[in-house]
């Protein structure tokens, strides 16, 4: 259990006994622990911490952990920031006991067993500020600390003169023991300890502290101008452009709204990102008042200088890529990531993996030169194919009528079938749809299932429509690749169609196979 | 300053050259203002695509060429495939597809688009237009010099301010050369429904023909589109040029 400073004044200390507690202090008032909320209250604290420093990582379940080297000069000194933290802390009705040190083990240890709140130690203290501390501020088990106090080692200075190894002897294992050893070494920093911070620290950031809150939007985009202009000089100073930008705006009543916008290409033009900031200002919400503002850049890139290239001119297409890239930058940051693509060749057979759609990545796709196979490629395809019913010829004639999308149409004119086998040299299938039944029964009562091939040996009744829709609809046997027909077919109202049939009939690969329509012509 | 005044009476000429001649086939589709492609029937859309790519979208200069479909319009008709487009003698790599999620996303796509300098063509799919959407786009249009085409569904009847209209159908194809059964060159039948540009031309019809090999446009007689049934492959020279071949 927990217990706030009222109840500790009283007798009863965190990870008592519920019983114990109320035996102690009979009017103890007590709830259930909500550790999800307190989970998120704390994520919540950590992005409002953003503030202070870039690097915020959480530490066990009821700590901060803050990288201040660097930040500290903009409150004014340590002893000013960690004042400034405890106050505003303090004003959001929130309790807390601040550590600042060299290593992450001493402040965590200042943090929990010093006497005073914001205790500081300056680098290569430690040795010494730490002396005096409780063995538990060293984030030890419950049981190791308590045998280090049964030995009577109960502050951390007893620990600097014991020898290691006897020490180790005491322990039942020697991992625990070994445990005792790095956190005491963590703590004074012999051992380096990495921080995982719960963003990763921007390449540059900006930051501009409102003396009076911003209420208003105006006051949002004036802040954001200006940010631009600091972060985008810095980033022309290092030659960089950048990918990302995020703009935070901590409010006065301790949250935070962020908003974060991509470009395709490294950019560093003010007026650029301002655009790209301008579709989505509106997710800011200034509640009770923004007083900070931090704007960081994200993925630095160097940056090429403008120039035409001079085989695009030679090729007929001259792109200016900067603008084209800009655009894009525009229409994602308001319609969402990945809203433009552009089509990449594959050299693959199966039609509907011979081009990838890939988002824009500020660069074009490069298309061979037309081959002549333009004619036989449909100028729409679906994602996925949609079955049909169709009624065709066994074995591989061409559809003479199906039904697609509920209307039946009678084919006027066909071409085909053109052959595409599966790719075995290929890892994994392509999974179509799974086909109804229904189709299935219909294809084999409008052609009776004989066999007009002489090869029908060898499929030995292997096709009985019944068992076939059966065997298909299992996971296993859907990933089956089979060879493809495609067919060029026509209705008679001259739309055109390009349909194929997913497997050969005893092909020895499930049942009778199933017709799609897989892409409309012009 | 001298450069720019030639470049300001260029223009001039050309602006000059391109009102004064009688206005030909495609009526400015695919090279200034706002064009309209209207289905006759559901199933005509992908009809529509083609007739703008082969009539309007080979005309567009150098630059990039913006598709911008609406989700249930990519969802229905399926994506347009890159093979496809080569096939029309397009390159695939000249096109960004655009992908919004509702008509009203993809018209601020078809304007912020216009007013990018390396677009040629915006060309998209709606579902239908009203005119005050129209007008804008029109005005974006005048303004920036960037041509669009806007793809329709059937029910697009009302006025808009676009600059044409057109009104295509699927035709049944050409007879093939070699093989009687197979589905020819690809035909179209465009009504030219209304014309800024070409009033005198509104109402016309225009059966076309596409040929994959020469990547041109023909106009067909009434006579050649009226057969909507193949010949028999006994009859015609067909079935010889395919026996002797």
């Amino acid at each position: 259990m927990a217990a706030n400073r009222a109840a500790r004044t009283g007798g009863v200390v965190p990870g008592l006994g519920f019983s114990d507690a109320m035996a102690r202090l009979p009017r103890l008032e007590s709830e259930e622990i909500d550790r999800a909320g307190d989970r998120l209250a704390l994520r919540r604290l950590a992005g409002w911490m953003g503030r202070y420093s870039p690097l915020v990582a959480r530490h066990g379940s009821d700590g901060l952990m803050l990288e201040t080297t660097g930040c500290d000069h903009l409150f004014g000194g340590e002893d000013a920031m960690a004042a400034e933290i405890s106050d505003r802390l303090d004003a959001l009705g929130l309790t807390a006991r601040i550590g600042l040190a060299g290593t992450q083990g001493a402040a965590h240890a200042l943090a929990r067993a010093a006497p005073e709140s914001p205790a500081i130690l300056a680098p290569g203290e430690e040795h010494d500020g730490l002396a005096g501390l409780a063995v538990s501020a060293l984030r030890l088990e419950d049981a190791s600390s308590r045998l280090l106090r049964r030995f009577g080692l109960n502050r951390i200075g007893q620990l600097y003169g014991v020898d290691r190894r006897a020490l180790a002897r005491r322990f039942a294992s020697r991992e625990a023991a070994e445990a005792v050893v790095m956190r005491l070494d963590q703590a004074l920093g012999l051992r380096g300890e990495p921080l995982a911070p719960i963003r990763p620290a921007p390449a540059h950031s900006a930051r501009l502290a409102c003396p009076e809150p911003l209420l208003h939007r105006e006051g949002v985009w004036a802040g954001l101008e200006r940010l631009l202009g600091e972060a985008c000089r810095e980033l022309a100073w290092h030659g960089r452009g950048a990918r990302g930008f995020r703009l935070a705006a901590y409010r006065s009543d301790g949250s935070v709204s962020c908003v974060s916008v991509r470009a395709a290409r490294p950019v560093r033009a003010p007026g650029h990102a301002l655009r790209l900031f301008g579709e989505r200002l509106d997710e800011i919400d200034p509640g009770f008042g923004i007083d900070l503002m931090v704007l960081e850049a994200f993925r630095p890139d160097s940056m090429h200088a403008g120039r035409p290239v001079l085989s695009a001119e030679l090729a007929g297409h001259t792109l200016d890529m900067h603008e084209v890239s800009a655009l894009a930058d525009r229409i994602m940051a308001r319609l969402g990531e990945g809203a433009v693509q552009v089509a990449v060749p594959q050299s693959r057979h199966i039609p509907e993996q011979a081009e990838r759609l890939v988002s824009f990545k500020g660069e074009l796709a490069d298309w061979p030169a037309r081959d002549g196979a333009g004619a036989d490629r449909p100028l729409r395809l679906f994602a996925r194919p949609e079955p049909v019913e169709v009624l065709a010829e066994v074995p591989d004639g061409p559809p003479i009528r199906f039904v697609w999308r509920r209307m039946a149409r009678r084919v006027a004119r066909a071409d085909g079938p053109e052959r595409i086998a599966p790719e075995w040299w290929m890892e994994g299938g392509t999974s179509l749809p799974t086909p109804v039944p229904v189709h299935e029964v219909a294809t084999a009562t409008t052609r009776p299932e004989r066999d007009p091939s002489p090869s029908g040996a060898e499929r030995a009744g292997a096709a009985q429509p019944a068992l076939s829709a059966t065997h298909r609809a299992a996971p296993a046997q859907r990933a089956v690749k089979r060879t493809r027909d495609y067919y060029r077919i026509e209705d008679e109202a001259g739309r055109r169609y390009w349909v194929f049939r997913d497997g050969l009939y005893g092909d020895g690969r499930g049942g009778a196979p199933q017709w799609y329509v897989h892409g409309v012509f012009a | 300053m001298v450069m720019q005044m030639d470049a300001a009476a260029l223009k001039l000429v050309d602006f000059s050259c391109r009102t004064g001649a009688a206005p030909a086939f495609p009526y400015g589709l695919g090279e200034r203002g706002v064009h309209e492609i209207a289905a006759a029937g559901h199933g005509d859309m992908p009809a529509c695509a083609g007739f703008a790519f082969c009539a309007g979208l080979k005309r567009a200069g150098p630059g990039a060429i913006i598709w911008v479909s609406e989700h249930g319009r990519r969802r229905d008709f399926g994506f347009l495939a890159g093979h496809g487009l080569a096939g029309f003698g397009l390159d695939p790599g000249r096109v960004l597809f655009v992908h919004a999620r509702k008509p009203r996303e993809a018209l601020w796509a078809v304007e912020e688009a216009m007013g990018c300098g390396a677009v040629a063509l915006v060309a998209a799919e709606l579902p239908g237009i009203d005119f005050t959407a129209s007008r804008r786009l029109s005005l974006a249009s005048e303004a920036r010099g960037v041509p669009a085409v806007l793809l329709l569904g059937p029910r697009c009847e009302g006025a808009t301010a676009a600059a044409a209209r057109w009104r295509v159908r699927a035709r049944p194809s050409a007879p093939d050369r070699w093989d009687p059964r197979a589905p020819g060159h690809p035909r179209w039948q465009a009504v030219l429904e209304r014309s800024r540009t070409a009033p005198g031309a509104a109402g016309r019809t225009h059966d076309l023909e596409f040929d994959h090999e020469t990547l041109s446009v023909h106009m067909v007689s009434r006579l050649a589109t009226g057969a909507s049934r193949p010949p028999s492959p006994a009859a015609g020279d067909g079935g010889d040029w395919r026996e002797t071949g």
